[in-house]
């Protein structure tokens, strides 16, 4: 017997199959949307740090990883670029603010940042004039156009935006990245009680090699708070713990999965015993009549992702703008590939009444 | 009844995939319903929890707190508009703070001591009174935030002690612990934490307003919308609610739980409809031999209902095992959502098992005489 019968079947009984590929379709959207939600929150927060082209991040220390907290003067400065490993040293800050936006009744959301080396995708610092800022492009969503001036904060000062960058927005807020200078200007206009003075930042980001961060935060005899770039990431306010219970939520549901295929090819396989019995008895083995079972599953998984795809593309559609939801191929490739495995691991389940079929039931029982 | 569990006993693997799946499904609704009211409670109890009829924030701030900043002014201004009583300023910001030995993060709250802004919630202890004292939410007392405890307010700017001296129910804001004290001492801690001197003024969050006795607080939203440039004011109820990342949190959710909610009737009901798929001989036979229609549909009742229950049974003990990993967000093991739930699937299960019902109330007896098998 070859595995034609398991695919005759799928093909001639389609409605055996439909209510499993319902379900499994509905835990697909699920999975995807979970997922999507994930990686738009992870994504969505993550990306201004993300884009740092540096190996570590270094916060004063009674900041607790926190850049609006955090300040580092110009002799703070001085003894991290003397600090063993380091070669390259740029500072960094970052103001959460409105910003009126030309032809637009809603202000946008818009994270002002300033910076010396360039994160990945934005231009060198060199190029911007005081007061011209390079956007994050989910601010186009928000009616920002190349060549507007947006006035930011309640104090209104004036960025002019000339040119795009992609993923670098921080905490859901569009970022636009401006030189020091113009990001001073701009938190000590906007927030008077947090101002920063003549060469002070928020934080460094450094370039150099070795033991990067503890060496610095020897260096300044722990007046500093290093951290690589990815444990910068996740000291983001909400990020780790968004991380653990999405992932918790999505391995859950990712074990429902296998227990649905599981029982529903175990149900399946039982009322095939019958049939099974008949095809060892023409000389079927047991391990090609399995082959079956997890081919028919990993049919109804795939046919089930494809439906769960295009829910989760029309919810997606669907939702207001304002949840963070962002399909990415990665997360696809994710849950089609676990919900293959779990059809996999679920089907096995019915292995043992496969192997226990015995050839000689076929006589005078089979129907 | 004898059947259904006659049933259950002879096949223990496939009611038990089917209690495992639904038990798996429901905890993650409690689960998931659990995240979200602790979420947004931590999240926002502090707006909740205040006395303020109306609060008004800078219209650039898109209802942030934290990105909010009331000019003196607009402050003026907003004083003037017929129906506000009082109007005062309401700050709030996160600070590094010393607490039992550790350094943590925790938000203050300042409001002027006896008008609009103060917390409503106190559980023990009493208000501030002077500078340097505070309200702590009950969720922190016993991580030094309790009454007596000093909390030390640090930054580039020095230090700052505050004495809690009053604990409240739901207090926190942005999942920290939170603290209320008078609008100068917030200043302060601003100050410290900016590394200013006192000479730098430091500007409220927002304008709490309490209305005047017999005004709607939603007419004073409006006038104040419509005399106030570069403000947007909210009812305390509205500014709970447009909170940013509350909306989104709840919708998001929302989208999730519907789908669970979807998806546990359809897998009963699935295995039910081929469970009845796979007894029609047997259910045929037992037609033939006198079983009445209604005994059969009763037993496979009774088996979706012992299903759904042996299934909740597992998701509260998954749901109250796995809420001990979230004390931190205030989340406490409640029966009640818990039962309300059960009850909930277990409807819709039993809705879902009437595609089920249907085919064993179609049962022919005579097939059972034809020998030309049965067709349920």
């Amino acid at each position: 017997m070859s595995l034609k019968l398991p695919v005759r079947e799928l093909r001639r009984r389609p409605n055996r199959f439909v209510v499993a590929t319902a379900v499994l379709s509905f835990l697909a959207t699920l999975l995807l949307f979970l997922g999507g939600l994930l990686d738009g929150l992870y994504l969505g927060s993550t990306g201004a740090l993300r884009a740092q082209q540096g190996d570590a991040i270094v916060f004063s220390s009674d900041a607790r990883e926190s850049f609006l907290r955090s300040r580092i003067d110009p002799e703070l400065r001085a003894t991290i670029e003397g600090a063993d490993g380091v070669t390259e040293v740029g500072g960094l800050g970052l103001s959460l603010l409105g910003a009126e936006v030309p032809g637009e009744d809603e202000p946008a959301d818009v994270a002002v940042a300033g910076y010396e080396i360039a994160p990945s995708g934005v231009p060198d610092v060199s190029t911007l004039a005081p007061g011209e800022g390079t956007a994050d492009r989910r601010l186009e969503d928000q009616g920002v156009e190349v060549g507007d001036t947006i006035l930011v904060g309640p104090a209104q000062s004036p960025i002019t935006i000339v040119g795009w960058v992609d993923d670098t927005s921080y905490l859901q807020q569009g970022t636009v990245w401006v030189t020091l200078d113009t990001w001073r200007a701009v938190q000590n206009a906007n927030r008077p009680d947090s101002a920063v003075g003549d060469g002070v930042v928020q934080v460094l980001v450094v370039r150099g090699g070795g033991d990067l961060t503890s060496v610095i935060d020897a260096a300044t005899g722990a007046a500093t708070k290093s951290l690589t770039i990815d444990d910068a990431v996740l000291a983001l306010p909400g990020v780790a713990q968004q991380n653990s219970t999405f992932n918790a939520i999505i391995y859950s549901t990712l074990t429902v999965v296998l227990a649905v295929v599981a029982l529903f090819f175990s149900l399946l396989t039982l009322e095939r015993l019958g049939l099974y019995g008949v095809l060892k008895a023409i000389g079927a083995s047991s391990g090609r009549l399995f082959a079956g079972v997890v081919l028919q599953a990993v049919v109804v998984s795939v046919i089930a992702f494809v439906v769960g795809s295009v829910l989760a593309l029309l919810a997606a559609l669907s939702l207001p703008a304002e949840v963070p939801l962002q399909l990415t191929p990665g997360r696809f490739v994710f849950t089609f590939v676990a919900l293959v495995v779990a059809s996999v691991l679920g089907s096995a389940i019915s292995l043992r009444k496969v192997l226990r079929v015995d050839p000689a039931s076929a006589i005078g029982t089979a129907s | 009844m004898f059947l259904a569990w006659h049933e259950i006993r002879r096949a223990k693997l496939r009611f038990g995939l089917l209690a495992g799946a639904v038990g798996l499904l429901v905890f993650l609704i409690l689960f998931q319903q659990a995240l979200l009211n602790g979420l947004i409670t931590q999240f926002i109890g502090a707006l909740k929890n205040q006395s303020a009829d109306v609060l008004v924030y800078n219209d650039q701030a898109r209802q942030n707190l934290e990105g909010s900043v009331i000019l003196p002014d607009q402050l003026a201004a907003i004083g003037e508009v017929e129906g506000v009583a009082v109007a005062s300023p309401l700050g709030e910001a996160t600070f590094t703070v010393q607490a039992d030995g550790a350094d943590t993060d925790a938000v203050l709250f300042g409001y002027v001591l006896g008008g609009p802004g103060e917390p409503t919630t106190l559980s023990s202890g009493r208000l501030p009174e002077g500078p340097a004292e505070a309200v702590a939410s009950a969720k922190d007392k016993d991580d030094g935030f309790g009454i007596g405890d000093t909390v030390t307010v640090i930054g580039p700017g020095g230090a700052l002690d505050v004495k809690v001296v009053g604990i409240a129910d739901e207090l926190n804001f942005s999942v920290a612990p939170t603290l209320f004290v008078d609008f100068d001492t917030f200043a302060d801690a601003k100050r410290i934490r900016g590394g200013v001197g006192p000479e730098v003024p430091v500007q409220p969050s927002v304008v709490a307003i309490a209305v005047a006795d017999g005004v709607d607080p939603q007419t004073v939203v409006d006038r104040v919308n419509a005399e106030v440039d570069g403000v947007e004011a909210l009812t305390r109820d509205q500014a709970v609610a447009q909170t940013p990342g509350v909306s989104s949190v709840r919708t998001s959710f929302g989208v999730i739980l519907g789908l669970f909610y979807l998806v546990v009737p359809l897998v009963t009901g699935l295995f039910f409809l081929i469970v009845t798929f796979q007894k029609a001989s047997a259910l045929t036979l037992l037609r033939a031999i006198g079983a009445s229609a209604r005994s059969l549909v009763v037993s496979l009742l009774v088996q979706v209902v012992a299903v759904m229950a042996i299934g909740s049974l597992i998701a509260f003990g998954l749901y109250a095992f796995a809420i001990q990993g979230f004390s931190s967000l205030g989340v406490e093991v409640e029966v009640l959502p818990a039962v309300i739930t059960s009850g909930a699937v277990l409807a819709l299960a039993l809705l879902t098992s009437l595609v089920a019902v249907r085919r064993v109330l179609r049962i022919d007896p005579i097939n059972a005489t034809t020998g030309a098998g049965v067709n349920v």
